[in-house]
């Protein structure tokens, strides 16, 4: 058979999918389902955000359990039944666009007892209980947004770009003067001829002569690269 | 940045109650999406929203308004009943009914009635059960039953509050028995008298409203009767109505009128009788022009009060074919519609706009076919001329005598610098498609498509149209062109709709719709393009045949025939089979059989096969490590995931993952996962796939990431092929945890792939949230190495975060989300983001932060005070500094 490249970035083949069943039935049953068919009810009471004074928040929060499977809705005291719930182990959320709620765990046993514990999903064994029915507090109000950087006057003088233009007029301006001061000046040759006397005593060639002749003109190299 | 941020649906109506009585005025909806609603009249807003349970378990069987409260009975097994506040939305009351038999529950009716919910179960052959509730406490208050002894299976009984009607088709006569539900009385009469001698079948449907009606009709008869319900029986309305008319009866001071729609050739003509004397009434008759974009309706609700000057006015709301929801004042006009076909979209696709007029008069200058002005002194003749015309509009336009923009230039429809203005087509599982403007959110156009439904992928019961796109807005001057496959109502054979993507006008006769005859078992669009840049269709029938459109890309096909493949899947006997084209000819196309497996045994299904995005780029070939030696990704573009679930009683529920090649058949790597279950989502990109479910063992999500790379060395740097090296990819797994329930999960995707990639998550709780790759990285190592700090990956973490500033539609929520279509935009940082499902959600991120664009806040005065300065001082330094030097020279 002849070899058959297909570019890599560049698919040859699209597939679409269409998929074609007739009468699908989902054979698989939750495993919830075949323990036992008694039905029970999961109660509770979502607490507003002291703050929240906005009215109908009771229609803004909803309470869920299972991601979606079944529903609680509150009622103006801020009180919910979840119910037809098979006995098993789930997870009541209350989601409001605004404030976090901390989600418990409830497990129903075969034989009808309640048992309400924090959600760890890391360690699942963990029992750390909390009350039933529950009680659903907020936790903090969602901070979705970064807060954006404020203009502050060090900030602006500490940019880059500032210190770019700060620095250099410095060097320009600042280093000849002080070259220039008579008395900085003399004790500067005092110093650099102290030191060349250290360096000729060790007998090491140093590159201070050099510098000391430069520092008369230091002011000339710099000033070329502005011409 | 744009105002389209989230619309908020409802769904197809099934329950309406108008409330025209309080201060503000509404209308109460109850839908098969299962949300029950409160909308504003004069606006068609919605007040107040509850997303009932999914699927059966939230089937809303009943709704009904009192004075103070709207009432829903929901749930196909176990039904709940739930009372709510008319004004605030808030829940008053729930109850549970407890059952007394199963089988007969589908048939159970509900009304409402003096505040009290009754229920009417029939049972057949024997009676008809009554049991009266309190509306609020649930309490049962009183039960009763009514013998009846004629009530077939397969009877046809309405509901006409307090009545119930059916219809017994005995030898020679047909009889109504109309049973009333709150005494015991059973009235039964022939209805010859009414029908006359018929052999024809006879139809009966309720007339909704205030008043017990029913409307009665022989097949094959222009004209229906409308039967009026009393306590001894019936009375006949006077008037015969049109089978076509739609009817509903309302409240007016002291009688009741009939309220009559009639959909007329693009016109709806409204008329309303007094119901006891069958009259006429001329103020309630009128004619308006009705939208083409809405198909015909039913009469929901009616509400008529007598207005201010005189005679009455009448708020009518429609429910139509395409689902969409309309309010009619009447006489008068519509003063809403709401598009609820965008509560169930099945197909997405974001297209560029078209070219600025002044750019399409440039790049006519380029429109030449070769051969015309073949040679350098054709093409320099070509370009005089076309700069001459350029003048010439250039002249008009200044003198106010130029051609008129184009539609789409007047509309703001043009593409932008930065490739962010897109044109979202959606096509809905109603039949209806639309043109959304994503920067606004407005719908540019609309086309309702007939008798085609969409294909069901019943493995998970989700609606799918393929969507192509044939030809982009960027081959000016062909107009760019799509299609989507469906099939039609009745045969089930395929159709394809072609059309315009940014005016939304079918391209092909008469109304784009074209009837392949045959149906389709698998579509793939080619990669290649014909002269007219437009790419064809490949179609696979039921009988392994090949077809393709247009047919002006045949040859097309030919030329790539024999490096394209095709694939199908049959998720129920578990079966892919791959085709190649390599046989086909010039006259004819063939697709023959190469390889096929078989993946599943017993009770497993195939519940998904996930391709790559077909227009993704992948950029980095490889994986710096840190020993600075190179790890090359195994980059196939023609590998699939395959899905398959299934039971056994050891290890409850499994999923396994097969990757297969769909060139070769070759399975390139499998992984089973014991004790897991849905929700499952995949998502299959670049060299790595994602996928997520619910571990019954742990009862938590857990999402998993395979990465597939080749080795230190790549095996062909140019091109990947499937045949030549079957090699074996190494594979990096890791699994993590979510802690929450995932109803969607797409990655981000961008221009040149040279953005990382993002993974979008649609959680339950209505939150999109973003998921950096490195965060779910299966390379993330549990004990951290040096060499494993320097390739730059984070330590093993089991739960992902799920920090609030992740999430990217923050307090705008989105319920029911059943997906997210990700697009990349002419920035290569940016991706734009569209969420469906109940409500639709526009976004654009940036998974690398916007690298390419200036931040928002950027000051644009600072720098041009900084440049300024620099300038300013440079020239006065150097004439200082000159200075300066004449000085020195002279000492």
């Amino acid at each position: 058979m002849a070899a058959v490249c297909v570019l890599g970035g560049n698919t040859l083949l699209d597939f679409t999918v269409i998929v074609f069943v007739l009468g699908f039935a989902h054979a698989v049953q939750s495993e919830v389902d075949d323990v036992t068919t008694e039905l029970y009810s999961v109660e509770g009471r979502v607490f507003p955000p002291d703050s929240h004074v906005t009215s109908n928040w009771q229609v803004s929060t909803r309470v869920f359990m299972n991601g979606g499977d079944f529903v609680g809705f509150l009622k103006e005291d801020g009180t919910f039944t979840i119910n037809n719930v098979p006995s098993g182990s789930y997870v009541v959320e209350v989601a409001h666009a605004d404030y976090a709620y901390e989600p418990v765990r409830v497990e129903i046993n075969s034989k009808g007892k309640y048992r309400a514990r924090k959600v760890n999903y890391i360690q699942t064994s963990q029992v750390l209980q909390v009350p039933y029915p529950l009680k659903m507090k907020p936790l903090k109000r969602f901070r979705y947004f970064q807060v954006r950087e404020q203009w502050r006057v060090t900030d602006f003088l500490f940019s880059p770009m500032v210190l770019m233009m700060i620095l250099p007029l410095l060097l320009i301006m600042i280093l000849p003067k002080m070259m220039n001061d008579p008395e900085t000046r003399k004790v500067r040759e005092q110093v650099f001829l102290s030191d060349l006397q250290i360096c000729r005593d060790s007998g090491v060639k140093s590159m201070f002569p050099s510098a000391l002749s430069s520092v008369p003109n230091a002011n000339v190299p710099q000033i070329s690269i502005l011409q | 940045m744009s105002s389209f941020r989230r619309q908020s649906y409802v769904g197809k109506l099934k329950f309406a109650h108008l409330d025209a009585a309080s201060t503000i005025k509404k209308v109460f909806v109850a839908t098969e999406e299962n949300v029950v609603a409160a909308l504003n009249l004069k606006s068609g807003h919605i007040l107040w929203r509850h997303v009932l349970e999914k699927a059966e378990q939230g089937e809303i069987q009943f709704m009904g308004g009192g004075d103070d409260d709207i009432v829903t009975v929901s749930g196909r097994n176990f039904v709940v009943v739930r009372t709510w506040d008319a004004h605030s939305g808030y829940l008053n009351s729930e109850w549970t009914v407890t059952q007394t038999s199963n089988s007969r529950l589908i048939d159970m009716k509900w009304f409402l009635l003096q505040k009290q919910l009754f229920q009417v179960v029939p049972v057949a052959r024997s009676h008809i059960t009554i049991t009266a509730y309190n509306m609020s406490a649930g309490t049962r208050l009183s039960s009763h039953d009514i013998p009846a002894p004629w009530i077939a299976e397969g009877s046809r009984c309405v509901l006409a509050v307090p009545y119930l009607a059916c219809l017994e088709a005995a030898e020679q006569e047909v009889f109504l028995h109309s049973v009333s539900l709150t005494g015991v009385d059973v009235q039964t009469k022939s209805l010859s008298a009414v029908l006359g001698e018929t052999k024809a079948d006879v139809t009966l449907e309720t007339v909704g409203g205030s008043q017990p009606a029913v409307a009665l009709a022989t097949v094959g008869s222009p004209k229906k009767h409308v039967l009026l319900l009393k306590a001894d029986g019936f009375t006949l309305f006077p008037q015969q109505l049109s089978v076509a008319s739609k009817l509903c009866i309302t409240l007016n001071e002291k009688s009741s009128i009939i309220i009559e729609a009639l959909f007329i050739e693009g016109w709806l003509k409204l008329s309303g009788y007094e119901t006891d004397t069958g009259m006429e009434l001329s103020d309630l008759a009128g004619k308006s022009k009705y939208p083409t974009g809405l198909g015909e309706g039913s009469v929901a609700a009616a509400v008529c009060s007598p207005r201010k000057d005189k005679g009455r006015g009448c708020h009518i709301l429609l429910a139509t074919d395409d689902h969409a929801i309309a309010l009619i004042f009447h006489p008068g006009k519509i003063l809403w519609v709401r598009e609820e076909a965008l509560a169930s979209v099945a197909a997405v696709d974001s297209l560029d706009l078209p070219v600025s007029d002044t750019d399409a008069a440039i790049e006519k200058e380029f429109d030449h076919k070769e051969s015309e002005y073949a040679g350098f002194l054709g093409m320099f003749l070509h370009r005089l001329a076309s700069q001459m015309l350029q003048l010439r509009a250039l002249l008009l336009t200044i003198l106010g005598l130029g051609e008129p923009p184009s539609a789409g230039q007047r509309a703001g429809l043009v593409r932008d610098e930065f490739g962010l203005h897109k044109m979202i087509v959606v096509a809905s599982s109603a039949g209806k498609i639309f043109g959304i403007d994503n920067l606004s959110g407005e719908i540019i156009w609309q086309q309702r498509l007939e008798n085609v439904k969409p294909y069901v992928d019943q493995a998970v019961g989700k609606n799918q149209v393929p969507f192509f796109v044939q030809r982009t807005a960027r081959h000016f001057p062909s107009p760019a062109q799509c299609a989507l496959l469906l099939k039609h109502k009745v045969t089930g054979e395929g159709v394809l709709f072609v059309f315009n993507p940014i005016t939304g006008q079918p391209l092909a006769d008469p109304d784009g719709l074209i009837r392949l005859g045959y149906k389709v078992k698998q579509s793939l669009l080619l990669h290649e393009s014909n002269k007219e840049s437009l790419r064809g269709i490949l179609l696979l029938d039921n009988e392994d045949n090949l077809h393709v459109y247009p047919e002006s890309t045949q040859s097309v096909v030919v030329s790539v025939a024999a490096t394209t493949f095709i694939f199908t899947v049959d998720p129920d006997t578990g079966v892919l089979v791959g085709y190649s084209l390599a046989l086909s000819t010039k006259q004819k196309l063939i697709a023959s059989r190469v390889w096929e497996i078989k993946l599943t045994q017993g009770s497993q299904h195939i519940t998904a096969a996930v391709s790559k995005n077909s227009i993704e780029k992948v950029h980095s070939q490889g994986r710096v490590l840190g020993d600075r030696s190179v790890l090359y990704k195994y980059i196939n573009p023609n590998l699939v995931a395959v899905l398959t679930q299934g039971y056994d009683p050891v290890h409850k529920q499994f999923l396994n993952i097969y990757l297969i090649d769909a060139v070769s058949g070759s399975v390139v790597f499998s992984i089973s996962h014991k004790r897991a279950r849905e929700p499952v989502h995949i998502i299959h990109s670049e060299n790595w796939l994602l996928y997520s479910y619910f571990s019954d063992k742990s009862r938590r999500t857990e999402i998993v990431t395979l990465e597939l790379y080749e080795g230190k060395v790549q095996s062909n740097t140019t091109a990947f092929s499937s045949v030549a090296a079957p090699l074996q990819p190494i594979v990096d797994r890791q699994a993590y945890i979510l802690p929450g329930m995932i109803e969607s999960m797409t990655e981000t995707i961008t221009e040149k792939g040279i953005t990382s990639k993002h993974i979008l998550v649609a959680l339950a709780n209505g939150g999109i949230l973003e998921i950096p790759w490195v965060f779910v990285d299966p390379r993330r190592p549990i004990t951290v190495t040096p060499e494993m700090r320097e390739e730059g990956v984070i330590p093993y973490m089991p739960e992902l975060p799920m920090p609030s500033e992740s999430i990217i539609n923050y307090n705008q929520t989105v319920q029911r989300v059943k997906g997210i279509h990700t697009t990349p935009s002419g920035l290569e940082s940016t991706c734009l983001v569209f969420v469906y499902g109940l409500d639709l959600f526009y976004t654009r991120v940036a998974p690398s932060k916007t690298f390419d664009l200036l931040k928002e806040d950027f000051d644009h005065f600072l720098i041009t005070a900084v440049l300024l300065g620099l300038l300013v001082t440079s020239y006065i330094t150097k004439k200082l500094a000159s200075r300066k030097a004449l000085k020195q020279a002279w000492k």
